[in-house]
């Protein structure tokens, strides 16, 4: 295949709107190829697939929030084709929904944020039928108590050999760590203050479990850095605890070119004030340090008006939003690793603190420098569903679409944040960056977010013209093309033509296989037999993930050895 | 006036999904077609004059001077009337599941039985019901935290469970018996029974239940004092107070064994 | 030969520590199981060949004939109903839905009379949970509703709550308190440390009083409540409030007496109202070993757990009109196919009426009243035992189930993939 003088961002490889041809060749990007099908690019978009570092798409609470929210599944209900299963959910799409939609958008990787390794038989019989886009998983650990087990007696092998362990077991990608300490406190329906309050009968603190963490995941040398959700996320004044937290970790290094830890959603966790009344953004504190250390990366977690799911490892916090939002709630707690919550909710446009919240994501967007160090994300779907990141973008690259927003909002959106002032315009390379090029370097995927010679066959093509259009003023038109791409080709196949979907290949599962020292591995396993003797609730031949839930993997090697 | 009449031509056992069957819809259309207009007997895909006999005015004319009358028993013939915004329904025997979903406007009588879900979302209008109705008269759909918003429900006969529930606005009118929890999870609207009632009101948060025959009332419900209105003597209670609700509940007679 | 950790086929407890002896390609003993698990893992009589009906009497048949029939029944029928998916494994479960959309019919699961009341609660409330370790790890106190374990679900006390011990629970059940509601004393009540006898029908006011007593507002309900005594309900509620983890574990009395899904609506209100005093989970006491799997795969693939009607293309849900027993109690369906249930053993009694009136397809490996209305029956092999596959524990946990014997049968998941393909082969014949 060969996409014709389309004007292509690479930005990994310096490709900065050159009109340019890309050849794909048995799923891979080539120098040239020989013949196939041709594809008119001309005059239009053209950018690596997108790929989504941050959604809750797939497992046990994504379900949950299926079966809580029937009212949900009835909105964006399509029927069946020939071709196409029904979709179903706006906030919650079904499976099927998931793949089509994230295609018609030109996203071809998206990877589920937060999977506990007890239930991950489940994030991946979901995986599997999610349709055309390559996906993974990253494991929950920062309450796991073999994990607080060994920062307690400081055992960085035992943990860096259960880390391992545990990706394999739940065939995951990354370690993923929310609220640590805070999982294993609400048990018993309690919390951790901040990174220094000690997790009832463990003796450790989330300072300790995030630096262990860290250190293991880099003596591993994982593709992936940490991924971090922060203690405290949602309250007023939170930003603190974010800040304390880098600082807790500014001298780990990393072991690979890439961040040394990834913050996630961060726009949950950058709020000012003592309470709702003097709520206000801290979103500049929180660009000026990332500003100034560049090992640090993170996603904004940009708010959508309109109906959206929470649903997050942070039980406590979930409780807490069910509380005072008097909605419906569920939570779900898993015996020695962690907890969840589910809740829906409104976000409206003249709610002051969902005003202030939107202006906080663009804030931390525009505030950040360095767009290598930022992914845009909205945290789907506790932000909002992703098929509204054209929005995002639009919103990103336009101050005068901000402009309109923001007189739309609740007034306290303009006076606690400082959004109206930032004048910054996001232009393609910068676009390109945070929803493709940057990510795949995040996560550490070195075949996806460019088009270099070798990568996967993952392209997108937008009916608009880069060099005629002003995004900056045609805001609508951006959206717009963004939602439904012209093409979208996955390992060099045309999925999506005009907007519809037209092919349904299935796509890969990436894990990590992580090689540790035997006898590291053995003092693990020692303590996990006795931990299934006497804790857990099915026995240990029946909890790691069989090899039939992984259809089409694809694995990456680390490790220590 | 435009008036277009519909009888079928056939008795139903699988149901049958008639949403094009409103004002709305015939209104700019012909007679011919109205004729073709696609609907659903299970899952088949079929036109009007497939399984009903259409006659009447064949000249367009706006939704409000639209009367369509269904002659026979559509007691099968589901979402009739759905979200329409004027004109008028008569229904001459039975009406099937959903009539009058979501309508915001216009009026549809029905000289027969409805089916459950009758008038289900509705946000103006109103649903005259000479017979019985069934279960979640004027009620909402799963999951949500509003049902009937406006408009006017009026049953002479009994109902079944869950009248309206989780009512935010508007006004339903039973003649005979509710069935249990009518009136549960109201965040607004009145309701009035005629007959008896268990357990009216539960999680109500505001709104107003009257039951003039006997209730089974909830022990979160407190009784404030007796009024009378119209003649009758009614105990009037407050609830649901298991949620801070602070809806009114007025009945006429208590079942002892409750509250 | 000794398979060890096998999963039982039985209950929603989804035992999966059961040791099973086979020898020369059959079971000659299990360990472990409790007597319900055990009858069916040694097994017992089996469908021997396909069937299908003529002139009223069932006349063995290939294979092939059984296939070419359902496919014929299932794709003239205006409103197939395909019902069941609770004994056989996940995978069954995701060809079922796809045959569903494909023929244009309802697909509903043993839910609907069995928790679809509690899934109905979890749409208006949300559900507060755990997993069984988190209850065996953790609480102090369990609180059976309308659940009576010893008979129903006889290894659950033992293995994961009144007597089980874990990290902060090493005392067993000297360290806990058991409550049991109930309409009668069960022999679960027999063991418990305070017994509530509630009247049929009065759970809703019962609970809605306890709701009020644990807010503090108790001195405004009267002093008996369906008549429980109060200082009965203020004593549990003290004892609910005091725990350091309480749970509540309901079942059927809960979700088949009056009220039926508000009863469950308002038990999931109390348990979210407990957590502002303690911490508090509740978890249904799901009956058939994957019914919880089955609205697992329905949730995933159609947005909705059951009662799904794929009638017009786009999946609609509404139990009460949706569901397999409304089609049925209404004649509205004209065509049926149950897999891996028993609908004509414990289905209303008009329901079944209506089964006897249309042409029924059934996929089981073990004979029972249903296959007395069947038309087409099609044996297969046992899940868990002949055949391996996913399923989900009543709350929520995923595991694998094992294959120990061969048993030459085709599984319930070739079976509807086998019909599945007739059936597209016959639209495309038209």
């Amino acid at each position: 295949m060969i996409i014709e003088g389309g004007i292509v961002y690479d930005p990994i490889n310096g490709v900065l709107g050159e009109e340019m041809d890309v050849s794909i060749e048995d799923g891979r990007v080539v120098e040239e190829s020989r013949d196939g099908e041709k594809i008119d690019a001309r005059g239009m978009l053209v950018l690596p697939g997108g790929v989504d570092a941050h959604a809750h798409i797939a497992g046990a609470k994504v379900n949950t929030g299926r079966i809580m929210r029937p009212e949900d599944g009835r909105r964006g209900t399509e029927a069946r084709t020939k071709l196409l299963r029904p979709s179903t959910g706006y906030t919650v799409p079904n499976c099927y929904a998931i793949g089509y939609r994230y295609a018609r958008l030109g996203y071809t990787t998206a990877f589920e944020a937060a999977t506990p390794i007890l239930e991950a038989r489940h994030t991946h019989e979901e995986l599997e039928e999610i349709p055309i886009v390559d996906k993974g998983a990253l494991t929950l650990f920062g309450n796991n108590w073999e994990v607080l087990e060994c920062v307690r007696d400081g055992d960085l092998d035992k943990l860096a050999a259960f880390l391992a362990w545990g990706l394999r077991a739940s065939r995951g990608y990354g370690v993923k760590v929310v609220n640590p300490g805070g999982g294993e406190a609400w048990g018993y329906g309690g919390n951790v203050k901040g990174i220094d309050d000690p997790v009832p009968n463990f003796d450790v603190t989330a300072r300790e479990i995030i630096r262990y963490l860290m250190r293991a995941n880099e003596a591993l040398r994982l593709p992936h850095s940490v991924h971090l959700h922060t203690n405290n996320l949602g309250k007023p004044g939170n930003y603190e605890t974010t800040l304390a937290t880098l600082r807790a970790v500014e001298d780990i290094a990393s072991s690979r070119d890439r961040q040394v830890l990834h913050v996630t959603h961060m726009q949950f966790s950058a709020y000012g004030g003592t309470g709702w009344r003097d709520f206000e953004s801290k979103a500049p504190e929180i660009a000026d340090y990332f500003n100034r250390h560049e090992q640090f990366t993170m996603d904004m977690g940009q708010l959508i008006f309109g109906s959206a799911t929470t649903m997050t490892a942070d039980a406590p916090l979930e409780y807490g939003n069910a509380r005072l939002l008097k909605a419906k709630w569920s939570n779900h707690d898993i015996e020695l690793e962690e907890s969840s919550g589910v809740v829906p909710l409104v976000y409206g446009r003249k709610n002051p603190i969902n005003a202030i919240q939107w202006a906080i994501g663009l804030e931390l967007a525009l505030l950040t420098e360095d767009p290598w160090q930022m992914i845009m994300t909205t945290d789907h779907p506790n932000g909002g569903p992703f098929v509204n990141y054209p929005e995002v973008v639009a919103l990103l690259m336009s101050r005068a679409k901000r402009e309109e927003e923001l007189a739309t909002l609740h007034d306290l959106a303009s006076k606690r944040s400082s959004l109206p002032s930032i004048e910054r315009e996001m232009d393609w390379n910068d676009i390109a960056i945070v929803t493709r090029a940057g990510p795949a370097r995040i996560l550490g995927l070195a075949e996806k977010g460019h088009l270099g010679v070798g990568a996967d066959g993952d392209v997108s093509i937008y009916d608009i013209n880069p060099e005629k259009v002003d995004p900056s003023k045609e805001h609508e038109e951006v959206k717009a093309a963004l939602a439904g791409a012209k093409y979208a080709i996955k390992g060099g196949e045309v999925v999506v033509r005009d907007g519809e979907v037209v092919a349904v290949p299935q796509g890969r599962t990436y894990w990590v296989d992580a090689s540790v020292p035997e006898d590291a591995a053995a003092r693990v396993k020692a303590d996990l037999v006795e931990k299934f003797a006497k804790y857990y609730s099915i026995q240990m031949s029946n909890y790691m993930v069989q090899d039939a839930y992984v259809t089409r993997p694809r694995v990456i090697r680390a490790g220590v050895i | 006036m435009k008036k277009v009449i519909i009888k079928p031509l056939r008795e139903f056992w699988v149901p049958v999904e008639a949403e094009r069957i409103s004002p709305d819809v015939f209104a700019p259309l012909s007679i011919e077609e109205i004729r073709r207009l696609e609907i659903w007997e299970g899952n088949r895909k079929v036109t009007l004059s497939d399984l009903f006999m259409i006659s009447g005015d064949d000249e367009p004319a706006p939704p409000g001077d639209n009367e369509i009358v269904l002659s026979g028993d559509f007691s099968r013939v589901k979402r009739i009337g759905e979200k329409m915004t004027s004109g008028t329904i008569v229904i001459k025997g039975d009406v099937g599941m959903h009539a009058g979903n979501g309508m915001s406007g216009g009026e549809i009588l029905i000289d027969g039985n409805a089916g459950d879900w009758l008038g289900r979302e509705m946000r103006g209008g109103k649903i005259t019901v000479s017979g019985d109705a069934g279960e979640y008269v004027g009620a909402g759909y799963r999951g949500e935290s509003c049902g009937m918003r406006g408009g006017e429900i009026l049953v002479e006969g009994s109902v079944g469970d869950y009248l309206g529930e989780h009512l935010c606005g508007g006004t339903i009118t039973v003649g005979g018996d509710a069935g249990d929890f009518p009136g549960i999870a109201n965040r607004g609207g009145a309701i009035v029974i005629g007959g008896n009632a268990h357990l009216p009101g539960a999680e109500m948060a505001s709104g107003t239940i009257t039951v003039r025959g006997r209730a089974r009332v909830l022990p979160s419900f407190q009784r404030l004092e007796t009024v009378e209105i119209d003649g009758i003597r009614f105990d009037k209670f407050l609830g649901d107070l298991v949620d801070d609700g602070k809806g009114e509940l007025f009945a006429a007679s208590v079942e002892d064994g409750g509250r | 030969m000794i398979i060890e950790d096998v999963l039982c086929p039985f209950c929603g407890c989804l035992c999966d520590d059961i040791k099973v002896e086979v020898e020369e390609g059959r079971i000659v003993g299990v360990k472990r199981a409790c007597r319900l698990g055990s009858s069916k893992i040694r097994g017992h009589e089996r469908i021997r060949a396909p069937m299908v009906r003529r002139d009223g009497e069932l006349f063995e048949t290939t294979y092939d004939e059984a296939y070419d029939r359902a496919a014929r029944i299932l794709k003239g029928a205006k409103r197939p109903l395909l019902y069941g998916w609770c004994s056989t494994v996940c995978e069954t479960a995701k060809k079922g839905i796809l045959l569903a959309e494909v023929v244009g019919g309802v697909i509903d699961s043993t839910a609907t009379v069995c928790h679809g009341p509690s899934i109905i609660g979890i749409e208006e409330k949300g559900l507060s949970g755990s997993t069984l370790g988190q209850v065996k790890n953790r609480a102090d106190l369990i609180i059976f509703w309308g659940a009576n374990p010893v008979e129903a679900h006889p290894r659950h006390t033992m293995r994961y709550s009144s007597n089980s011990t874990g990290m902060f629970t090493p005392e067993g059940r000297r360290g806990r308190k058991v409550i049991v509601v109930d309409v009668r004393k069960t022999r679960t009540a027999k063991n418990a440390d305070k017994f509530i006898l509630i009247r049929p029908g009065t759970d809703y006011e019962v609970i809605s009083a306890l709701r009020m007593i644990v807010k503090g507002k108790g001195d405004l309900i009267p002093e008996t409540v369906a008549g429980v005594d109060k200082a009965d309900l203020e004593e549990t509620a003290g004892m609910m409030k005091a725990a350091k983890f309480g749970s509540i574990l309901f079942g059927l009395g809960m979700t088949h007496s009056r009220g039926r899904y508000k009863n469950v609506d308002n038990a999931l209100s109390l348990v979210a109202d407990l957590n502002g005093f303690t911490k508090f989970v509740v978890m249904a006491m799901r009956g058939h070993y994957n019914v919880a799997g089955f609205g697992q795969v329905c949730a995933w693939e159609t947005g909705y757990p059951m009662a799904v009607d794929l009638s017009r293309g786009a999946p609609y849900f509404n139990p009460g009109e949706t569901a397999a027993c409304d089609l049925l109690g209404r004649r509205e369906t004209d065509a049926m196919m149950v897999v891996a249930a028993d609908p004509a053993s414990n289905f209303p009694r008009e329901t079944v009426e209506a089964m006897a009136e249309i042409p029924v397809i059934q996929v089981d490996p073990f004979p029972n009243p249903t296959t007395f209305l069947a038309d087409v029956v099609i044996p297969t092999a046992v899940c868990g035992i002949e055949a391996e596959g996913t399923a989900y524990r009543m709350d929520g946990l995923s595991l694998r189930m094992k294959k120990v014997i061969d048993s030459g049968l085709p599984t319930d998941e070739e079976v509807v993939e086998n019909i599945l393909d007739r059936v597209r082969r016959l639209a495309d014949d038209n």
